[in-house]
């Protein structure tokens, strides 16, 4: 009987999709250029290949014709609504022409990135049944998940933890894999990165119940599927040092670990770059780990790309009690000093915003900067262990600190950039405080789905302005403040660093902005429909340089939005990207 | 007469705030067309689940209104994260009542939301394998127990355990799964284990191995009971004086009693 039913549903909703199918016109992309080793390697400078422009996750361009001359002269060349609401974390790749924009639930869309009309759609399909999934569906509409290129395939993963890959000429599947099992909650929230035919990946949903034990960077064959390397960010049993570090915690009751941004990759050693968030439960009273660190929770983890062997890690914020996550984006850098290449990760790997500068080789810490007001890390020592104010760990159940800064940022999941140029790191941050107190309050009686209560997310005592663009000048010795750009509403996209000496990102105002690399001078903005977002990012066509701007629906907007009540947020999504572009010479 | 002022409650369900996480598209601005009846959802993995169904039924039948009734909301991670958002949309849009909802002091629900008067309180209850234990006191300090994650059973063990010196504590792992902490168990990794009288019955109903367990006291621990509810629109004050009138009923004519005693579970109707 519940076969039966289920096999009607399945078939319902496969008429439906074949329905909705048809209604779209599905265009197709003849002669598409397949994106090869070399051109991830050396991204074309007109072209925009992945998450974060290139393989050192720097959000930087080479383009310059929009520049800080001109930059004031820009117009809107076209929009393009998104095909679903939600949370809006798009990260648009563009290659031969063609923008690909992934959207809420797993959609894609290929777009003609010179007049902004649609190629293809691709619309997953879920599960049968999905009303009884609730945290899918709640997953489906953040779309954080990037997608990659490569070869003549558009690459994408999806919230019910499988690889998908569509042939990027006209959209259709070419083959998918399940991954891991979504039924026990596993989950792809963050794109893949392309690495020499494999598909290096990491899924979330590593706080579910059913999940215990097991969260996963994994790489795949990118031609087969086939699963070539797992690591386990919360069970190393080559390392004595990570199981001590969970005190008499055993695997199969630990929890958390997740990696929320793609990592970067270093071609010179084959090394990979990852964060990893915080454990779970988030309270140390809970989890039962005692003072121990809980490795690898918060670090950065350096893994061999051909084998998943670990390198080297380093723990930016032991010991959490306060979900102060650091999985954000490792930016390489590299810098020549006294004839020496210094090859550092440099991150603002947490919500905490404290920056740090690694050696990338070795590890080893080398430098740290506080940016936004933060009260967990007391001192980082010269040999980058990092103390923690014992003072905010809470001892008894509901016992609540007020911690700076607050569960939302601090940093969040919008990405810095880093101009080469200018050896200047830009970081998107939010001055926030919230409290924290361990409650154990199961929702549906029986169930281990309870929280941490969050008290509302405050600015710190003194400060008015909630959004924080700030410049550091980095080298290996340290990372110095360059400017501060502040804003009264919060900080709600990444930011896009251009070798045309300017800085663009956006505010939960719907600012979009473009800041002087060298002085933070505001040099152009522009009101939009809803707060920026996503991942502003830049290409150039038939000799036009062209500038995105996603905007819409935004957590890091909602989240704070009570600090700064005179600046109202949309009624509306308004998921969308706004395409500008200077005037045509005359 | 109640049933007139019970569909002028289900208008006002409609004048649900904005929830600050959920995009607002998402949310039904429009006036529901119930008819004579009642919408009331699920967590389909609550483990009272069908309990809880016949519960529904009951308030349902005692208001003389027609149940409808909606699954979902399954698979959320132990933090919680999205859950209010889930919970907020099928508020607004579908469900008068969200059935199976842990009742407290410290509860974690909006004020969008009101609790209803506690349909049943069922215990925890501490289960060991070791024939010669009466009670938690006479299990030694150096074995550990597994307590049942996120729960309020946990929370009272914790706060327990903090209030004693260190060498009067037991050290105390949370587990998700029952299956494996009633593993550890009875490979002696875990001296017992705690947990919800109603889950230590769904898990002797799947597992066999399980039936060989027993219940022993949790003193010096306190007991802790859970009590079990329903979830209404705080705005629809009408339908929850209504539901609470009809939970007092059926306490007060031993149908729940009934109904716990057919579910094997210990406890009491009502709070």
């Amino acid at each position: 009987m519940k076969l039966g039913l289920m096999k009607t549903c399945l078939i319902a909703t496969t008429a439906l999709l074949m329905l909705g199918t048809a209604a779209q016109a599905q265009g197709v992309r003849e002669n598409y250029e397949p994106v090869t080793d070399e051109m991830l390697l050396n991204p074309p400078a007109e072209e925009w290949l992945m998450w974060r422009g290139n393989y050192a996750n720097q959000g930087y361009s080479e383009l310059d014709q929009i520049n800080k001359d001109n930059v004031a002269g820009l117009q809107l060349a076209w929009a393009w609504p998104m095909a679903d609401v939600g949370i809006q974390e798009t990260a648009p790749l563009v290659h031969d022409g063609v923008m690909f924009l992934q959207t809420n639930n797993n959609i894609v869309e290929a777009l003609d990135a010179k007049t902004g009309d649609r190629i293809w759609q691709y619309r997953h399909v879920l599960p049968e049944l999905p009303a009884a999934w609730g945290y899918q569906l709640n997953q489906a509409r953040r779309q954080k998940n990037s997608i990659a290129l490569y070869g003549d395939k558009v690459i994408l993963t999806t919230v019910d933890a499988k690889i998908v890959v569509l042939n990027a000429a006209d959209g259709t599947v070419a083959w998918e894999k399940q991954v891991l099992d979504y039924q026990v909650g596993y989950s792809y929230t963050i794109g893949p990165l392309i690495v020499k035919d494999k598909i290096i990946s990491a899924i979330s949903g590593c706080s579910i119940a059913g999940t215990a034990g097991g969260c996963f960077i994994l790489a795949h064959d990118a031609n087969t599927g086939e699963e070539l390397w797992r690591f386990n960010t919360i069970d190393d049993p080559n390392n004595p040092a990570q199981q001590e570090s969970w005190g008499e915690v055993p695997a199969e009751n630990r929890w958390g670990g997740t990696p929320w941004a793609t990592g970067a990759y270093d071609p010179e050693t084959n090394v990979t770059f990852w964060g990893v968030g915080m454990p779970g439960p988030y309270a140390e009273l809970i989890r039962g780990s005692g003072d121990g660190s809980v490795l690898y929770t918060n670090s950065t983890l350096a893994l061999d790309a051909d084998t998943g062997e670990l390198k080297w890690y380093y723990q930016h914020l032991p010991r959490d009690n306060w979900d102060l996550d650091s999985p954000f984006e490792r930016i390489l850098v590299s810098q020549e000093v006294d004839g020496k290449m210094a090859n550092m990760v440099v991150s603002v790997p947490g919500k905490n915003g404290i920056a740090f500068g690694l050696d990338r080789d070795t590890g080893k810490y080398l430098w740290s900067k506080e940016t936004v007001q933060q009260n967990v890390v007391t001192g980082i020592d010269p040999d980058g262990t990092v103390h923690i104010n014992e003072d905010l760990i809470s001892t008894a159940v509901g016992e609540a600190h007020l911690i700076c800064t607050s569960v939302s940022g601090g940093k969040l999941w919008m990405a810095g950039s880093y101009s080469p140029k200018t050896q200047t790191f830009f970081v998107p941050l939010t001055e926030a405080c919230n409290t924290v107190a361990p409650t154990q309050t199961e929702f549906t009686a029986g169930n281990a789905v309870g929280a941490v209560k969050f008290g509302p997310r405050v600015l710190p005592e003194g400060i008015t302005e909630a959004g924080l663009v700030q410049a550091l000048s980095v080298s290996p010795t340290e990372g110095d403040s360059k400017w501060q750009a502040r804003s009264r509403p919060s900080m709600t996209s990444s930011l896009l660093a251009t070798a045309g000496d300017l800085v663009f990102g956006g505010d939960a105002g719907r600012f979009v902005k473009a800041w002087d690399q060298e002085t933070g001078e505001v040099l152009w903005e522009q009101r939009l429909n809803a707060p920026i977002g996503g991942y502003p990012m830049t290409y150039e066509l038939d000799g036009e340089q062209y500038l995105v701007i996603p905007t819409g629906y935004s957590n890091a907007a909602s989240s704070i939005s009570s600090a700064f009540p005179e600046i109202p947020l949309p009624t509306g999504t308004g998921n969308s990207i706004f395409v500008f572009k200077l005037p045509a010479a005359k | 007469m109640m049933l007139r002022g019970l569909m002028t409650g289900l208008a006002l369900v409609v004048s649900l705030p904005a929830f600050a996480q959920v995009p607002p598209e998402l949310l039904n601005n429009t006036r529901r067309q119930n008819g004579e009846s009642i919408t009331a959802c699920f967590d389909t993995t609550a483990t009272t689940l069908e309990f809880d169904r016949e519960v529904a039924r009951l308030i349902a039948d005692s208001l003389f209104v027609d149940l409808q009734t909606r699954d979902g909301f399954g698979g959320f991670p132990i933090d919680g994260a999205g859950f209010m958002d889930e919970l907020s949309i099928a508020m607004n849009n579908t469900c008068d009542l969200f059935m199976g909802i842990s009742v407290q002091v410290n509860s974690q629900f909006p004020e969008w939301a009101a609790v209803s008067r506690p349909y049943a309180s069922m215990p925890f209850v501490l289960a060991v394998d070791n024939p010669d234990w009466q009670s938690l006191a006479d299990i030694p300090h150096d074995r550990k127990i597994g307590t049942a994650l996120q729960s309020l059973g946990e929370l009272v063990f914790i706060t327990w355990a903090q209030q004693q010196p260190e060498a009067e504590r037991w050290k105390r792992l949370p587990y998700a799964n029952f299956e494996l902490m009633l593993k550890r168990v009875q490979d002696q990794s875990l001296g017992g284990m705690l947990l919800w009288q109603p889950s230590l019955v769904k898990l002797q109903q799947t597992v066999p191995a399980a039936r060989d367990v027993r219940i022993i006291d949790l003193a010096p621990v306190p007991a802790v009971d859970v009590h079990v509810g329903a979830l209404v629109s705080s705005k629809d004050s009408f339908l929850r004086s209504q539901v609470d009138e009809a939970i007092d009923a059926l306490v007060a004519d031993g149908t729940i009693t009934a109904l716990m005693e057919r579910y094997g579970y210990t406890g009491h109707a009502g709070e």
